[in-house]
């Protein structure tokens, strides 16, 4: 990245698991392979030569995938300072969304099946605002629990009603 | 539930809570709107027929029809008599309780040290009986709302003085001291945001157990003077105790409130409170007990001890209908309305089958209700400050009488639609946790003032915002309003993110003052989004590809629910982290240093 990444705000920021790509691509998977299915379909059975460009574009699109999903992961990092917490994604659009514990109204800790698979949950914080956007997917269980317990109490020590 | 819960005597019920009944008549007053609304669809259905409906009214169909419209009518009144039998409300020292529900049986508890607003509501048919609605807005987002529907104008006037003075931290008088503590001292009930760590509590308790002698509550207030501004009294004594400031303040804004001395439609509780300012924090709990609600006018059966008096108000500033007719004449509902009478013309001119105007009748329709809504929500607006907060009171035939008390304003947005322009009128709107819940009320719900001069724009945002943290304020809400560039210290946005907003790049401008946060926008569509730094939720950056090109981003300040979005675009990447920083520290230092939610409480 650029040697002086302004959204970095010299912290140490940790990644989330690289898990996370994996279960993505899992998800993007189960409806790639299906489309790829349907999309060979037309060529073989007709024998058009041109048709061919059906699945290719659907084989493009899961290598694009392939490539972006790791990068995108890899951009998805949090920083815990003592007052905040601070979750940056994207690296096209980038976002940094800086979250004050003592504004957090609950705290959601979600995992679905895959994710449970791969061993990895999603905390999610919720504020009185509707767009603060803030979530990490991602977490090591485990992580994800701690990350809750100290949300939790921080928010409870800092709690400032609206 | 299959069996319905025993009709139990008004009175105590097995919780302690004292349940209340809504006023009798309210089944009538329900059932009206179902009738309504059948009303409505049944019309609907028959517009685009109109001969068929002539044709079945004609012959002796409308016996039919008659006989299924009284049906209707009283199959609507006996559903709500049956849920007006089960609805039961219950007020206690710390939360509003309502039980409601015939099939799906709900209790809710609204926490008062919760409360965002307290609305009291009257439709037309209401009012021509004397009821009124009274809405509690907690923050629980959409319906999170508690109503109580109907009550006496009277009892619910009463019950929200009762309401605001309990949410503001006063105590019942009278109330035996065990009983105020062991309402006060159970953790769970205590709200959180009093713990220790920012409440020093041994100061408060006993100052509110003796909230009925006010020289007991100010001294309470004063041993806390080490921190004057943040003392629930003092900080928002410029509303209407200091008696050379009150109009001095807003005079540092440049604008003078309305000089008529009172509201003459609102009732204020004690006349020698409600002209001039003086004084009227001083003596106001002198004034909420003077006057204990008389118990004549209590249903019997209800409590019987002595409630709060209305805290005493003066009018800030009233909208003059020719301004409001004004201000629609000058909207988008004009331009249409134009097109539609052009449409009219047309039509006839070509000598279209005549009928054809029915096709018309739809868009008439909501061309008449956009206007008559802008007419009914706004007219006779004004607004008044009270130690409760603001008092915003408007409405033709709907007339909403709404207290936001200090501190529940989240966001401020002044703005001015293109036609405006000329008159230099503007909308100020506002966002409150409560207001969150309906879309569609937004309209009239979140306006602090429906059509402003300048002035009284700056007096609006006076009112939320008492001390804007600059030394003139006057001239950084100026600039803010109509300035470019660097205009009045405004950090604008760079001469290169033309590229990506050729037209509006010049408005986009921030300022940071001791208080709150100032994002200018809109070149055509004047914005300016005012957040008091305590009330911003979080914050961020973001910065897309072509952004990152030019090296600018953009800052969101995130807020509640509402027709205020603070975001400023295209700043400077660095001024923008940097902002992002400091707004985070900012936020952090403000919320320690604000005011109690409790705002007659010391803390």
């Amino acid at each position: 990245m650029a040697p002086a990444d302004p959204f970095s705000l010299d912290l140490t920021w940790t990644q989330v698991s690289p898990r996370l790509a994996a279960a993505r691509l899992t998800v993007a998977a189960a409806w790639l392979v299906p489309l790829l299915v349907v999309a060979v379909l037309p060529p073989v059975l007709s024998g058009i030569a041109w048709l061919w460009v059906l699945p290719a574009v659907v084989v493009l699109l899961a290598l694009w995938l392939l490539w972006l999903v790791p990068r995108q992961v890899g951009a998805l990092r949090y920083a815990e300072r003592d007052d905040d917490l601070l979750i940056r994604r994207g690296i096209m659009f980038r976002s940094l969304v800086v979250v004050p514990y003592g504004r957090m109204q609950f705290v959601d800790v979600k995992a679905g099946p895959i994710d449970r698979a791969m061993g990895i949950a999603r905390v999610q914080l919720h504020t009185a605002s509707p767009s603060s956007d803030a979530w990490i997917a991602g977490l090591p269980p485990a992580e994800a629990a701690r990350l809750r317990e100290r949300l939790a109490s921080r928010g409870e020590a800092r709690l400032a009603g609206l | 539930m299959s069996v319905p819960a025993p009709v139990r005597p008004e009175g105590v019920g097995e919780d302690g809570y004292v349940w209340r009944r809504m006023h009798p008549v309210t089944p009538l007053l329900r059932g009206w709107k179902i009738i309504a609304a059948v009303l409505i669809i049944a019309s609907t259905q028959f517009t685009g027929d109109i001969r068929g409906a002539a044709r079945l009214l004609g012959g002796d169909g409308w016996v039919a029809v008659l006989g299924g419209f009284v049906l209707v009518a009283l199959v609507a009144v006996a559903w709500s008599f049956v849920s007006w039998r089960v609805t039961r409300y219950a007020v206690t020292d710390e939360a509003v309780h309502l039980r409601q529900g015939i099939v799906f049986r709900q209790q809710r508890q609204a926490r008062l040290d919760r409360l965002q607003a307290i609305d009291v509501v009257q439709p037309l048919l209401a009012r021509l009986v004397g009821l009124s609605e009274l809405r509690l807005e907690v923050a629980g987002g959409a319906g999170s709302r508690v109503s109580l529907a109907f009550l006496r104008e009277t009892e619910a006037d009463a019950l929200r003085a009762e309401l605001l003075a309990l949410a503001a931290g006063l105590r019942r008088p009278g109330t035996p001291g065990e009983r105020t503590t062991s309402a006060a001292a159970p953790g769970a009930a205590r709200p959180l945001d009093q713990a220790p760590s920012w409440f020093p509590g041994a100061a408060a308790e006993p100052a509110a157990g003796m909230a009925g002698s006010s020289g007991e509550r100010l001294e309470g207030a004063a041993q806390d003077g080490s921190e004057p501004s943040s003392s629930g009294v003092t900080s928002w004594a410029p509303y209407g105790s200091q008696p050379a400031s009150s109009s001095g303040t807003p005079a540092a804004y440049g604008a003078q409130p309305a000089s008529s001395a009172d509201a003459s439609g609102i009732p204020a509780a004690d006349g020698s409170l409600a002209g001039p300012p003086a004084g009227a924090v001083p003596s106001y709990a002198d004034a909420r007990y003077a006057r204990p609600y008389p118990a004549a006018t209590t249903r019997p059966g209800a409590v019987t001890e002595p409630t709060f008096a209305t805290a005493p108000e003066h009018l800030v500033y009233e909208l003059p209908m020719p301004r409001l007719l004004g201000s629609i004449i000058l909207s988008g509902g004009t331009v249409w309305f134009a097109l539609f009478i052009v449409a009219i013309v047309v039509m006839i001119s070509v000598s279209a089958p005549f009928e054809a105007i029915y096709s018309l009748v739809p868009m008439a329709f909501a061309l008449f209700s956009f206007f008559w809504q802008r007419i009914n929500g706004s007219a006779t607006f004004r607004a008044a400050t009270s130690p409760d907060g603001i008092r915003l009171r408007h409405g033709l035939t709907e007339t909403r009488l709404q207290t936001l008390p200090p501190g529940r304003v989240q966001a401020v947005r002044l703005h001015q639609p293109l036609l405006w322009r000329g008159k230099d009128w503007w909308r100020v709107v506002v966002n409150v946790a409560g207001y969150a819940g309906d879309r569609e009320k937004q309209g009239t719900e979140t306006v602090l003032h429906p059509v402003a001069t300048r002035d009284e724009a700056l007096l609006a945002l006076w009112l939320v915002l008492p001390d804007l943290g600059v030394d003139d304020p006057r001239a950084a809400v100026q600039a803010g309003l109509v300035g470019l560039g660097e205009d009045g210290g405004y950090t604008a946005a760079p001469r290169r993110s033309r590229w990506v907003d050729p037209i509006g790049w010049r408005r986009h401008g921030v300022l940071v003052t001791r208080r709150a946060l100032l994002l200018r926008s809109g070149r055509f569509w004047r914005r300016l989004d005012v957040v008091p730094h305590e009330r911003t939720q979080s914050l961020a950056l973001e910065q897309g590809p072509l952004q990152r090109q030019l090296d600018v981003a953009s800052v969101a300040a995130h807020s509640v629910h509402g027709p205020v979005v603070p975001r400023i675009e295209h700043l400077d990447t660095a001024v923008a982290v940097a902002l992002l920083e400091e707004q985070a520290e900012r936020a952090r230092h403000a919320r320690r240093t604000a005011a109690p939610e409790q705002w007659m409480r010391s803390r």
